[in-house]
């Protein structure tokens, strides 16, 4: 697993480029005016769950726009089961988007809204639609307009708007966003299960944690370009060579930060007095978690706790920009 | 997805019926129609003007439909209808809902121009025979019925265009109306030939029995001769539309 794919490496090979590929992105740069938006990207989607991740400004709502055909690309392309979604409308009826902006139809009921996105799609079962609201929770407000609802309310309803056409791919950008925390649990389950049943399901979000536990697999976009790809623990783990920070709890912080200083593993040690600990900085983090109750032990210090306090994808964006 | 309800497939409903019942339903909200019917309601004022003219009631009211009705509350009105049925919604960033599918473009276009004409024509037709009552020429209703029509169905042809070329739908086509139109159709006959407003207006005068001469212009058609120009407008303006919202490079609202 690597950060970014090795030069001349073949997509066989690279954690960008997924086997049984149904999206597929090659060299693709966009820019609007002077500002580049996505630069000479080559990735691939295939099914399951993956999370494209970035900070803001990195690209995705613009890759994701151009997978779904509403933005013209500057050089390079997209291709969506071997067709080209900016001229080729058969795609529209096998990848759903989900879009960011937290624009609806005005005056249009939940139900309204959904059926006329089935409508649109020649959806023959006239039970889809409420199918649909089911599925994301919005059966029961599914008569109430949809340019009255809260944020998250508005998302799930773009949602079940998407679903309804039964996509193969689902193209979703920012799905979470204004959601309560069941309904976040619910949404990931759906996406899951979505993404488990052979469907190609592509999530951009900022809620980092969530998409952890969502994704089988993470694109990270930085300025335009592939920052990383694969598996994200691989990814963390691809990056040792790079300082991580632990917070250590124990009794005797005083005698354990004298033992630890000694070790080569150990870049820095400070106290962390509000949590009554230790922060070490280390750079071979496997060698310091071997060592570390060795040496609590000949200090006669007690752990209290070791936790990882960057093992995030916070802290990988931050270490990617870096 | 789980089904709550189990309801037996049947045929799909039609696209096309879909796009006009969504765009009656969402793109023309109340402050739409209100818009729609103040300057509907200004035709009829124009109507009673033309009572306190010094001149026959007929001669009066055929100025009073030509350069105010036809030149003026038409073109505004049918901006009002033409901007919500297709640039409001790009403009707001939910036109991408109806693009991403798989319905065809012409489906699309004609299906929006189609709502929006119907409204016109139970707004802003229905308002120019009014005002032929109101002015006491009722003769006048039937070629102000149609020349309204086909002058409103031209200019919601035009405006679905401008709006699938540019953002900016009210400025661009209120300069069309007033500067391209007005201005230099009135020195142009070339501009007066396609322009909506010099061909409803002969639509008018070409359907009276004893037209004011002033109102007679060379080189634009009159009568059904202007009904058929004004068609090939919003032909043309319906294909510009078409070609433009295939190639529509869609931003979201906050973009």
């Amino acid at each position: 697993m690597s950060i970014v794919p090795p030069p001349g490496a073949t997509p066989a090979h690279d954690p960008a480029f997924a086997t049984d590929a149904t999206v597929v992105v090659d060299e693709l740069s966009v820019w609007f005016g002077p500002k580049v938006a996505l630069s000479e990207l080559s990735c691939s989607f295939g099914p399951g769950v993956t999370g494209l991740l970035g900070p803001n400004g990195a690209g995705k709502t613009t890759l994701l726009r151009a997978m779904a055909g509403l933005t013209t690309v500057n050089q390079g392309s997209v291709r969506v089961e071997g067709r080209d979604p900016r001229r080729d409308r058969r795609v529209h009826g096998r990848v759903a988007l989900v879009p960011e902006d937290e624009a609806v139809p005005a005056g249009l009921t939940a139900r309204q809204f959904v059926r006329y996105i089935a409508d649109l799609n020649a959806v023959a079962d006239r039970g889809a639609p409420d199918a649909a609201l089911s599925a994301v929770g919005m059966l029961e407000d599914a008569d109430r307009r949809v340019d009255g609802f809260s944020k998250g309310m508005r998302q799930r309803t773009k949602v079940a708007a998407a679903l309804v056409k039964d996509p193969q791919i689902l193209v979703l950008d920012e799905p979470l966003n204004g959601a309560d925390p069941v309904q976040r649990v619910h949404l990931i389950s759906l996406f899951k299960q979505l993404g488990s049943s052979g469907r190609t399901v592509i999530v951009s979000s900022h809620v980092l944690n969530e998409v952890e536990r969502l994704a089988e697999r993470v694109i990270v976009l930085i300025h335009g370009r592939l920052a990383a790809a694969g598996d994200y623990h691989a990814i963390r783990d691809a990056m040792d060579d790079r300082p991580r920070h632990v917070l250590v709890r124990t009794d005797d912080p005083r005698g354990l930060a004298a033992e630890l200083v000694g070790l080569d593993a150990v870049g820095g040690v400070t106290f962390d007095l509000p949590r009554d600990g230790l922060v070490i900085q280390t750079l071979q983090a496997r060698e310091f978690a071997m060592a570390l109750p060795r040496l609590a032990r000949e200090a006669s210090a007690r752990l209290l706790e070791v936790r990882a306090l960057d093992d995030s994808l916070e802290s990988l964006f931050r270490e990617l920009v870096r | 997805m789980t089904a709550t309800t189990h309801v037996p497939a049947v045929r799909p409903r039609s696209r096309f019926v879909a796009i006009i019942r969504f765009t009656l339903q969402s793109c023309l909200p109340m402050r739409r129609w209100v818009g729609v019917l103040l300057p509907s309601l200004g035709a009829l004022l124009f109507a009673l003007l033309s009572r306190a003219a010094d001149a026959p009631a007929p001669e009066a009211f055929a100025h009073v439909a030509a350069e105010g009705i036809f030149s003026l509350l038409v073109p505004v009105a049918a901006l009002v209808i033409g901007d919500a049925v297709l640039g409001a919604e790009v403009r707001a960033g939910t036109f991408q809902f109806t693009w991403l599918s798989p319905a065809p473009f012409w489906q699309i276009i004609v299906g929006r121009w189609l709502a929006g004409s119907a409204v016109a024509l139970v707004t802003i037709a229905p308002a120019c025979a009014l005002a032929a009552l109101v002015a006491g020429v009722p003769e006048a209703a039937g070629p102000a019925y149609l020349a309204g029509a086909a002058g409103s169905l031209a200019y919601i042809a035009l405006f679905i265009a401008v709006a699938s070329i540019t953002r900016r739908t009210a400025v661009w086509s209120l300069a069309i109306v007033f500067l391209v139109e007005r201005l230099l159709g009135a020195a142009l006959s070339g501009i007066a030939q396609v322009s909506p407003t010099w061909l409803s207006r002969a639509v008018f005068v070409g359907h009276l029995d004893d037209p004011p001469r002033r109102l007679l212009r060379d080189g634009v058609p009159l009568g059904n001769d202007a009904v058929v120009r004004l068609a090939i407008v919003t032909t043309v303006s319906l294909l510009i539309a078409l070609w433009r919202v295939r190639h529509m490079r869609l931003s979201g609202a906050t973009d």
